[in-house]
């Protein structure tokens, strides 16, 4: 009965404490949760629904200009560039998603272990990070790509390994911060096991510190999901990708504008809404 | 000299310093004392203008001299303060370590008072800043010019920064906590030598503290603070001796000392009997050496072993307290660390009857996992035990209950138990610190330090609820403090350490009336 009555007051406390939350917060914090949130929404209502079809073509109305009828105008094939821009943000969201979850999953693993343990695995892993990060990233990227072949799958992988290595040390260093706290001695006094140690322990200590570098991590994959798209080896078409969208109004720049700005002002909104939005949550904390 | 007239000082909506008056008069020592949060330093920084931009003058003024420094009503005049600050006025802080920087050499540092605010020539500023360092018992001062800080230590670091106070001959002092981060042996010569500075200078001191032992030795004048107020204030000896404040008699009474009775006379009974059966040692520690790698700075130059412990014997009883005293760097935490067994790298032997003994830190903030609650806290220690030993195991609810009882036996309620470790006091954080590392019923306890980061009210509390705690589960505890006052307070028997070695121990009672170790004597007479 009263574990019952915990349980729902834990339900109602929860929008109370967002309220709460979000009253404290800073202009960095609602500009960003503004921005991020209008960002995201589109995205994602286009996974069900856009205003027109994204692949449907139409000589009559090839380079229209923006207007209330095509928001941000209509590329050369005549497709309606605001229904194709939500397409595209979706899966360029989606993509650095995938890529930030794959490598901050393997960032704290391979952190956590050679963070706690320190020594000659410490040491091995942290060359092998220095080589990975001794290469430019997207270089490494096109090196992979060329080599699995490209697809959203090989892409996301590649992404994922070329950033692992920033995550590594984040959480690494956390971790040797964290393993001589005064806390973790007496968890080892206790006879606690030190996977237990390493994941309940410390970790919910250092996710301020990871959270921030997620969201940083988050802007460098659209960036770099954008830039792989723009070479062509990103996204394929006929899927629609911010990056891939760019490189295609490449030749229309004097005729139609607002093809390659649509793309492009979208790439800043979400990149600048994610860096106000880490930047308020850190300065929150 | 110093005339604070009803000053009030408030942060947005609180009030920190209500109503205060105090007056120095040149070549006096005037003692603040209070706990952390009376608002002690507020006044010392609103004198020397330090105070932060967001606290404002609500009502009185600051003088100096006849001059008016700062009044309610009046902006922050930041161009006369800092025509005073450095040398008419200065400032001694707690920590030798961060008041420096560490960039820089001690002599650059004390000398950029004298570019600041003389006009001395290069080489007559050296001379003097070597004087200066000279006429506050820095040895080789020429040598000690080149130094940085890290080359130094605490108490030499502190006669830096009381070098750097004293140059320009000021005409007010102000000592926050200037022995707070020192040993015993240290604290009473810096104390001897501000004492002496002021009766040769000439200046008004205001000097901050919340050890009222302290204050006692040095102060001409105290004023007792609380929240904000100045509660009595008056002739040392006058407080001393008939305080008229409940808060202040609270306070003196808190104060571990020697002159009062040891424990109560139940607890005489229970170790009488304690003594009887004594035959049961907890931990038997054998010739026991401790060793440190350290590292020899080249690539393949390989560790070299530093013994910081040698030669160890002693036991710990059942049912006993044990206290270890020793200044920092005696190798106190080593040892400790050696008999818990989180330092493996030893020599000789040592035996536990107790499985898993536990530790409590000096540090409140840093010892309780800032990311869980207290329920889960209490939990953790029974859970880990459940998983290492299955007859251990608990179901859910009866870890909970178990919890809730070590609560309670701690001295909280059961509505703690859902806080985390940033919702509670300092106080309340060593509660349940000391509930985690009795929750699994263990023969030892090791607690280094434990009440050394504590007001001294608290310290009490602490100290009373360790020894209450010690009776009803039959727990022994291994005492580590630098205090040797807390170590008469608390335990029946005492270690002395000096420099890595066990140089004396006894009854509590034997080494306090008759030392037999030079040692032993002047930690009693420094303290």
């Amino acid at each position: 009965m009263q574990k019952k009555e915990q349980q729902k007051g834990k339900v109602n406390s929860v929008p109370h404490k967002l309220v709460k939350w979000l009253k404290n917060g800073n202009p960095y914090l609602w500009i960003g949760l503004f921005m991020t949130g209008v960002a995201v929404g589109l995205a994602v209502l286009g996974i069900f629904w856009t205003p027109y079809s994204t692949t449907e073509m139409s000589a009559a109305e090839r380079f229209v200009g923006p207007s209330l009828k095509h928001l941000f105008g209509t590329d050369n094939f005549g497709r309606d560039i605001f229904s194709r821009v939500m397409e595209g943000a979706g899966i360029t969201i989606l993509i650095s998603s995938l890529v930030v979850l794959f490598s901050g999953t393997l960032g704290i693993l391979i952190g956590a272990v050679t963070g706690y343990m320190g020594g000659v695995v410490d040491e091995l892993v942290m060359r092998v990070t220095d080589a990975v990060n001794g290469f430019p990233s997207i270089l490494l990227a096109l090196v992979m790509i060329s080599i699995m072949g490209s697809g959203n799958q090989n892409l996301i992988l590649s992404l994922g390994i070329v950033f692992t290595p920033s995550f590594v040390r984040i959480v690494r260093s956390e971790f040797i911060r964290l393993r001589d706290a005064d806390y973790i001695s007496r968890a080892r006094l206790m006879g606690v096991g030190r996977l237990r140690i390493l994941f309940v322990h410390i970790l919910p200590n250092i996710f301020s510190t990871f959270w921030v570098s997620v969201m940083i991590g988050f802007n460098n994959g659209i960036l770099a999901e954008s830039g792989m798209s723009y070479l062509g080896i990103g996204v394929q078409p006929p899927e629609a990708s911010l990056g891939k969208m760019l490189s295609d109004a490449q030749g229309y720049l004097m005729k139609a504008p607002w093809y390659a700005l649509a793309p492009g002002l979208t790439i800043v909104w979400i990149v600048l809404g994610f860096s106000l939005l880490s930047e308020g949550i850190r300065r929150k904390s | 000299m110093v005339h604070i007239e009803n000053l009030s000082v408030s942060f947005e909506d609180t009030d920190a310093v209500k109503n205060v008056n105090l007056n120095i008069a040149p070549g006096e020592i005037l003692g603040v004392v209070g706990e952390s949060g009376s608002g002690k330093s507020v006044t010392a920084l609103t004198l020397m203008g330090l105070v932060s931009d967001e606290a404002v003058i609500t009502s009185g003024k600051v003088v100096l001299d006849g001059e008016v420094l700062a009044e309610v009503g009046k902006p922050r005049d930041k161009a006369l303060y800092r025509r005073y600050q450095g040398s008419r006025m200065s400032m001694i802080f707690q920590e030798p370590m961060t008041s420096l920087n560490p960039t820089k050499t001690v002599g650059a540092q004390i000398e950029e008072m004298l570019k600041l605010h003389t006009d001395l020539d290069k080489e007559a500023r050296k001379n003097r800043v070597i004087e200066s360092m000279e006429s506050v018992g820095l040895k080789e001062a020429a040598k000690l010019y080149d130094c940085y800080p890290h080359e130094l230590s605490g108490g030499m670091r502190q006669r830096v920064m009381i070098a750097m106070a004293v140059i320009l001959h000021p005409d007010v002092i102000v000592a926050d906590e200037p022995t707070t981060a020192l040993d015993v042996t240290i604290q009473n010569q810096i104390i001897t030598l501000l004492k002496e500075i002021n009766t040769k200078e000439k200046n008004a001191m205001l000097f901050i503290t919340h050890d009222l032992n302290l204050a006692r030795r040095i102060c001409d004048k105290i004023a007792v603070m609380k929240n904000g107020k100045v509660v009595e204030s008056g002739k040392t000896e006058e407080i001393f001796e008939h305080p008229k404040e409940a808060y202040t008699k609270k306070l003196i009474e808190a104060v571990p000392s020697r002159m009062k009775p040891r424990g109560d006379g139940e607890c005489e009974a229970v170790q009488g009997e304690a003594d009887k059966k004594n035959a049961e040692p907890v931990v038997q520690v054998d010739n026991l050496n401790v060793y440190y790698n350290e590292k020899s700075g080249k690539l393949f130059g390989g560790n070299k072993r530093r013994c910081v412990v040698s030669d160890a014997n002693f036991v710990i009883n059942k049912g006993e307290i044990l206290g270890l005293v020793g200044e920092s760097g005696c190798g106190k935490s080593s040892l400790s660390k050696a008999v818990l067994g989180m330092n493996k790298n030893i020599e000789g032997s040592v035996r536990h009857s107790s499985v898993r003994p536990q530790m409590i830190f000096q540090d409140p903030y840093s010892s309780l996992n800032p990311s869980r609650t207290v329920s889960w806290l209490l939990q953790e220690p029974l859970r880990a035990a459940g998983k290492l030993d299955k007859s251990l195991q608990m179901s859910k609810e009866d870890r909970r209950a178990a919890a809730v009882e070590m609560l309670r036996m701690v001295g909280l309620d059961e509505s703690y138990m859902n806080r985390k470790p940033s919702q509670l006091s300092g106080g309340q954080r060593q509660r349940i610190s000391i509930g985690q590392a009795l929750i699994t019923r263990p023969g030892l306890v090791i607690a280094d330090e434990p009440v050394s980061a504590l007001d001294v009210t608290l310290q009490a509390q602490i100290m009373e609820l360790m020894r209450r705690l010690q009776e009803e589960l039959g727990v022994s505890y291994l005492f580590i403090s630098h205090d040797i006052n807390v170590v008469y307070q608390m335990c029946d028997r005492i270690m002395v350490m000096k420099a890595g070695r066990i140089v004396e121990q006894g009854k509590t009672e034997d080494i306090f009336n008759n030392p037999k170790e030079a040692y032993t004597e002047l930690l009693l007479r420094e303290s």
